[in-house]
């Protein structure tokens, strides 16, 4: 079963099958790391966009959850990534203001948009827009 | 295939009453550009041309792109096709090269996602668009609540006109220099040179979404299998970059026009080796297009009988992985790599450079640490928005003090650590 695990709630809310983290970038990471750990195979990479990981408020993660199924590829690509995100103090959504955390919840989603269609999970285009795109205050 | 190249020496630039070149000076007529960006209904009534000069007191933030201007005085199709021209191929004729003049964009679009260009200070050494006489594009769209997608193009489409309308007014000069450029075919490649090894080029454009994106032929990269191109088409602009994200490492179009890996493997072509063919390839958010990608440039590259490749990487995080699949592919089936990549180390330079690595990834070059902190002095004009200084990546709420300096990472400052190489600072070996 396909899913999106995200600690974006405006992206989550555009989805068909998602697991909203209530948490930092981070903890999204260790979520996934606990789904591969029971059984899932990771769909796209856990590091994305062009900034500093750590940087990076939110993280959306697509992963094929296939219970007592153990994928070593997706193992040493969530451990390595956890490591990375580990290395220095992470920004939480928390952290930022209200327009910069929207645009850094844009981007996330942009960068997921065509991975989600990809794998059939939009479930209402119209909340992957621009104006309708929105962080649930934190 | 063969290119020449044109070149105008521009030394200054001034706005007057017909745009034209004389004398080493480039006459800017700032109501015929506006007219022609005002054409897009996406741009607002807000807009304005200014001029930037190395030397100057003068920073310009969020730069968005940079843009060389060129235009096609014969030959094949017209630069930046299937962008503001026809999809014919480029490559072959005569172009006309503004060299020492560049256009870039500004305006607000995704806050945290520009750059800054200082045209003199200590900000001024880490871009070399500081040494350029800059025509700049202020925008900003026609509605607010725009899509950010039409907006990006928008700015995209504004630049690159008028870096085609500035070269195509000066297109009765006669050059200050001429350079010539003459491509073989593949087949007469593989019979040059018998004794030298063969190398080519892996050349990575970034292709995640928006901002995030690079076009060649005006085709988002990101929907292409690994292709070859001549280096003499990438010359003609058919690379353009889809704007900026993170200003220190993606490639603008101006460093792929001038991209100094192409210049470099044609000055060596020949003498250290024989340089067979440039592959495109992207970086995509997927692992299946991640392992796809970088699978079929690795064959492409084994399948030209390649002894060698060139690697460069464009971006941070996610890229590095897909560096890190093409050298491992490369590698394993006996193609040795060199890899140019930039580092994201930690202010204090302590952290892991890379978000990957692997063994086979051992002749690496860098570009420098993104992460390394300057402070840029207050400037006495500003083009654009300082403000944009507290929220820019590189930056900090308190990264813009009151009497109007900023300390950033290097990270926030346009081409700072170009992963092509096309930077101001670094190593020669004289």
């Amino acid at each position: 079963m396909l899913r999106l695990i995200t600690n974006n709630a405006g992206l989550h809310d555009s989805a068909k099958s998602s697991e909203y983290v209530d948490g930092s970038s981070l903890d999204v990471l260790i979520c996934v790391r606990g789904l591969v750990h029971s059984g899932s195979i990771i769909l796209t990479h856990p590091l994305c966009g062009n900034l500093r990981p750590n940087h990076q408020p939110f993280r959306s993660i697509i992963v094929d959850v296939k219970p007592g199924y153990v994928d070593l590829d997706s193992l040493s690509a969530i451990e390595s990534a956890v490591n990375v995100y580990q290395s220095a103090e992470i920004i939480a959504p928390k952290d930022l203001d209200a327009l910069t955390r929207a645009d850094y919840a844009y981007i996330d989603a942009e960068l997921m948009r065509e991975s989600l269609g990809r794998y059939g999970l939009i479930r209402d285009e119209r909340l992957c827009d621009a104006p309708s795109l929105r962080v649930k205050e934190v | 295939m063969k290119l020449e190249l044109h070149r105008l020496k521009v030394n200054g630039l001034k706005l007057g009453e017909k745009t034209g070149f004389e004398n080493g000076i480039l006459t800017v007529n700032k109501a015929e550009i506006l007219a022609l960006i005002s054409e897009d209904p996406l741009l607002g009534k807000n807009i304005d041309v200014d001029i930037a000069m190395p030397g100057e007191s003068t920073r310009i933030m969020p730069v968005k792109d940079v843009i060389e201007p060129r235009w096609k005085i014969s030959g094949k199709g017209q630069v930046f096709p299937g962008m503001i021209s026809d999809v014919e191929t480029v490559g072959e004729g005569q172009t006309l090269v503004l060299s020492g003049c560049a256009v870039l964009t500004t305006g607000k679009l995704v806050r945290f996602q520009e750059g800054i260009i200082d045209m003199s200070g200590p900000g001024a050494d880490y871009t070399p668009y500081s040494k350029t006489c800059n025509v700049v594009l202020v925008l900003e769209p026609s509605d607010p609540n725009m899509d950010k997608h039409d907006y990006e193009k928008a700015c995209r489409l504004a630049g690159l006109k008028t870096a085609a309308y500035l070269a195509k007014s000066c297109a009765g000069c006669a050059a200050d220099s001429v350079e010539v450029y003459e491509r073989p075919t593949i087949r007469e490649a593989m019979n040059e040179f018998p004794g030298l090894p063969k190398v080519g080029y892996i050349y990575m454009l970034q292709t995640q979404g928006l901002l995030h994106d690079t076009y060649l032929y005006g085709v988002d990269v990101k929907r292409i299998l690994p292709t070859l191109v001549s280096p003499l088409e990438v010359m003609d602009g058919a690379i353009v970059s889809g704007n900026c994200v993170s200003a220190c490492d993606k490639n603008s179009t101006y460093s792929h026009l001038n991209n100094p890996v192409i210049a470099d493997m044609l000055k060596r072509h020949g003498k250290d080796f024989n340089f067979v063919a440039v592959i495109v390839t992207n970086e995509n958010v997927t692992l299946a297009d991640k392992r796809r990608s970088s699978s079929y440039a690795a064959k492409l590259a084994a399948m030209l009988g390649l002894d060698g490749v060139v690697i460069t990487e464009e971006g941070f995080g996610n890229p590095d992985a897909d560096l890190i699949m093409n050298c491992r592919k490369c590698e394993q089936l006996g193609i040795k790599t060199a890899l140019l990549t930039d580092e994201y180390a930690g202010q204090d330079g302590a952290s892991q450079s890379l978000a990957d690595s692997c063994p086979e990834g051992n002749a690496c070059v860098t570009a420098g640490n993104a992460n390394e902190v300057i402070h840029l002095p207050a400037m006495s004009k500003v083009i654009g928005y300082a403000e944009e200084a507290n929220v820019i990546a590189g930056g900090w709420q308190g990264s813009l003090a009151e009497d109007g300096s900023i300390t950033v990472e290097l990270q926030a400052i346009t081409g700072a650590t170009s992963e092509l190489g096309y930077t101001k600072l670094g190593a020669y070996t004289l």
